[in-house]
C-alpha cells in the first residue's frame, strides 16, 4: 500500500475462502464459529499455505468468534498481530483488509487472516433477539434504567420509538434522499433486478435461482416505506476469509497475488455511529453513504479515480444506499445515483462499472461484506462468475450509512 | 393518547449519566436540549462536552415542542411479534424549533401515514409510560385556515 514499503513487502492477498452459503437457519450442523475455522482453512487451502506459517488474525467490530480462540483452535504457533476495527457492522471489512496489509508491510506478520462468520440462523440479529421482547408491565415500571453502555444510551432514542434496527433507519434517508433528489423506487429496483441477475451466474449465491423482474421487485410486500423486501439485503448463515501477505512470499504461491493497492477508513465530522442511530448531522451526510472523506483519501492513495476502475465491490445492505456510496466514490454527482444505476452502469458484462458481480448481499450472500473483498480478489486472478474481462483494478466499499472503509484492489 | 400507543414489550430507554437529565425533563413534559454554556452550540443527544468548543458547561434549553418533519418512514413489518396489530406506524425524525438544529427520533401520532410530509409542522404529544418516564410523540399541528 504505502510507497515507503520496499517491493519485497508489499502486502497482497492471496488466498480467499468461504463455507457453504445458506439462507437463515439453513446451517444447523456447524457452529458459527467452526465455519469461521472452515472459512480460514479454505482461504489458506486455496492458497497453499500451512496454517502453521499463519501469524496474524483480524476481524471487525462485533465479532463474537475471538481470534485468540481461533489462534488456539487452530493450532497456531504463535499469535504475533491481532486486530478487531472499531467500525461497526458491515463498516470494517475493508479496514480489517487494511490492518492486516499494514501489518505485513511493517513487519509486525508475515501471514495474516481476515475472516468472518455470520449464522443469524444461531444468533439472530440486533433488533430481533429475545431481549427486546421485555415484559415490562406498565404499571410497574421503574422509570428509565441505567445504559449497559455508549450504544445502549444512544438507541434509547431510538428503539422505544419502533426503530428495530437497520432497514428502518435506512429507510428515513432514503426518504430524505427521495425527497431531495427525486430518487424513485425503480432506481433501486435497478440494483436488485441487477444484483440477482448477477447471482444467477454465481452457484455460491444464496438466490442464484431465483430470477426478479422489476415487476417482481415493485410486487414484493413493504418493510418500512421506501424500502420493499427486496430492497433489503439477505439474512443468512455463512463464513469467508481472505489470506494477506508479502509479495515477496506470495511469489511461490498457487494463486496468483492481488495487490492491496490503497484501503482507508473513518468518518466525517459528527458521524457517531452513523445514521444507523445518527440523525443530527449535515443533510449532505445525512443523505450520503458517509463515505465522502474516505473516498478522497481512497482515490488520492491509490493514485487513480473511479473512472479508471474496471470493477467495483459496493456494499450493499440496501439498495438505496449503494446509490448513496456510488455518489460518494464519485462514480456519478450528489443526487445522482438513481439515473446512474437506471441507465445500465453496474450490469455485467456491459455497464461502464459491473458492480456486485457475485451477487453481493442482496443475493449472494450477507458476510458483512468480507465477501465483497473476495469477489474483488476472483475479478483480479479471472475466476469471476461474472468475469470482466482483463480487469485489472477494483473498487471494494464497507457498509454505507455507518463509519466505513474501502479498498482498491489491483493485479500485482 | 388513553391507550398506549405501542405494545408494553417495546424496548424502554436507558440513561447514562450524559443524558439522565433529558429523560428527567421528558418525565416532566419539558422537551430540552443541551445547549453549550461557552459557545451556545447545542448537540443531541447530550455529550460529556460541546464538539465544537470543547466546554463541559451545559444547560438543559426547554424548547416551544414545535417542529418540523425532517424525514420519515411508514414501518409496515412488525419487528416483534406483539406489533402486529400496530402496524403501520409512522417513526419521523423531527427538526425541533429553538434547538440550533437539532433532531429528534419520535413517532408521528393523530395523523394517516398516507399524509405524513416532509416539511410537515408537528407538536410534541406526551405520552406517561409510569410515573418517572414520558416518551415525546409528535402530531400534526392544525393549519389555520
Amino acid at each position: 500500500m504505502a510507497g515507503a514499503v520496499s517491493p519485497s513487502r508489499r502486502a497482497c492477498i492471496v488466498g480467499v475462502g468461504e463455507t457453504r452459503y445458506a439462507r437463515w437457519g439453513g446451517i444447523d450442523d456447524a457452529s458459527e464459529y467452526s465455519l469461521a475455522i472452515e472459512a480460514i482453512l479454505a482461504a489458506l487451502s486455496d492458497a497453499g499455505i500451512d496454517v502453521s506459517a499463519v501469524d496474524g488474525l483480524c476481524s471487525f467490530a462485533g465479532d463474537r468468534n475471538e481470534s485468540t480462540f481461533v489462534a488456539a483452535d487452530l493450532g497456531i504457533d504463535e499469535l504475533r498481530y491481532t486486530t478487531m476495527s472499531w467500525l461497526p457492522g458491515g463498516g470494517g471489512a475493508s479496514a480489517a483488509v487494511t490492518d492486516a496489509a499494514m501489518a505485513v508491510e511493517a513487519g509486525q506478520a508475515d501471514v495474516v487472516v481476515v475472516y468472518r462468520s455470520l449464522c443469524q440462523g444461531q444468533f439472530r440479529r440486533f433488533g430481533r433477539g429475545p431481549g427486546n421482547e421485555r415484559r415490562a408491565r406498565p404499571t410497574r415500571l421503574p422509570g428509565v434504567r441505567r445504559s449497559k453502555g455508549l450504544i445502549d444510551t444512544h438507541l434509547a432514542f431510538t428503539l422505544p420509538f419502533g426503530v428495530f434496527g437497520p432497514p428502518i433507519a435506512y429507510a428515513m434517508v432514503m426518504q430524505r434522499h427521495m425527497h431531495r433528489y427525486g430518487t424513485t423506487a425503480e432506481h433501486m429496483g435497478h440494483v436488485a433486478v441487477t444484483t440477482r441477475a448477477h447471482a444467477a451466474r454465481n452457484p455460491r449465491a444464496v438466490m442464484g435461482s431465483r430470477p426478479m423482474t422489476m415487476d417482481d421487485y415493485l410486487a414484493s410486500r413493504m418493510v418500512a416505506e421506501p424500502f420493499r423486501l427486496f430492497d433489503c439485503c439477505l439474512e443468512n448463515d455463512g463464513a469467508c476469509a481472505v489470506v494477506v501477505t508479502s509479495e515477496e512470499q506470495a511469489a511461490d504461491l498457487r494463486q496468483r497475488a492481488v495487490a492491496v493497492l490503497a484501503g482507508a477508513q473513518g468518518t466525517v465530522r459528527g458521524y457517531g455511529h452513523g445514521q444507523f442511530c445518527n440523525v443530527n448531522m449535515d443533510d449532505d451526510d445525512y443523505t450520503s453513504a458517509g463515505a465522502r472523506t474516505v473516498a478522497a483519501r481512497l482515490w488520492g492513495r491509490a493514485g487513480i479515480g473511479p473512472h479508471d476502475v474496471d470493477v467495483a465491490q459496493v456494499y450493499d445492505h440496501f439498495t438505496g444506499l449503494v446509490l448513496l456510496s456510488l455518489e460518494d466514490f464519485g462514480f456519478c454527482g450528489r443526487g445522482e445515483g438513481g439515473p446512474f444505476a437506471a441507465s445500465g452502469a453496474l450490469a455485467w458484462p456491459d455497464g461502464s462499472v459491473p458492480t456486485n458481480t457475485h451477487g453481493g448481499s442482496l443475493s449472494e450472500a450477507y458476510i458483512h461484506g468480507l465477501n465483497h473483498v473476495v469477489e474483488g480478489v476472483r475479478q483480479l486472478r479471472g475466476q469471476s462468475t461474472c468475469q470482466v474481462e482483463g480487469a485489472e483494478t477494483c473498487l471494494v466499499t464497507s457498509a454505507a450509512g455507518v463509519p466505513t472503509s474501502a479498498l482498491v484492489l489491483g493485479r500485482a | 393518547m388513553t391507550a398506549r400507543w405501542f405494545p408494553d414489550e417495546m424496548p424502554m430507554p436507558a440513561a447514562s449519566a450524559e443524558t439522565a437529565g433529558w429523560w428527567q425533563a421528558a418525565a416532566d413534559h419539558r422537551l430540552v436540549v443541551q445547549r453549550c454554556l461557552a459557545c451556545g452550540a447545542t448537540r443531541h443527544p447530550p455529550g460529556p462536552v460541546c464538539p465544537r468548543c470543547r466546554s463541559a458547561d451545559a444547560e438543559l434549553a426547554v424548547l416551544p415542542g414545535t417542529g418540523t418533519v425532517y424525514t420519515f418512514t411508514v414501518v409496515h413489518q412488525a419487528f416483534i411479534p406483539s406489533l402486529g396489530d400496530r402496524v403501520p406506524y409512522v417513526v419521523a425524525a423531527v427538526d425541533l424549533d429553538g434547538a440550533g438544529g437539532a433532531r429528534l427520533v419520535t413517532n408521528l401520532v393523530d395523523v394517516a401515514p398516507e399524509e405524513v410530509r416532509i416539511g410537515m409542522p408537528v407538536t410534541v404529544a406526551w405520552e406517561d409510560m409510569g410515573p418517572e418516564l414520558a416518551l415525546p410523540r409528535f402530531r400534526p399541528v392544525q393549519e389555520p385556515r
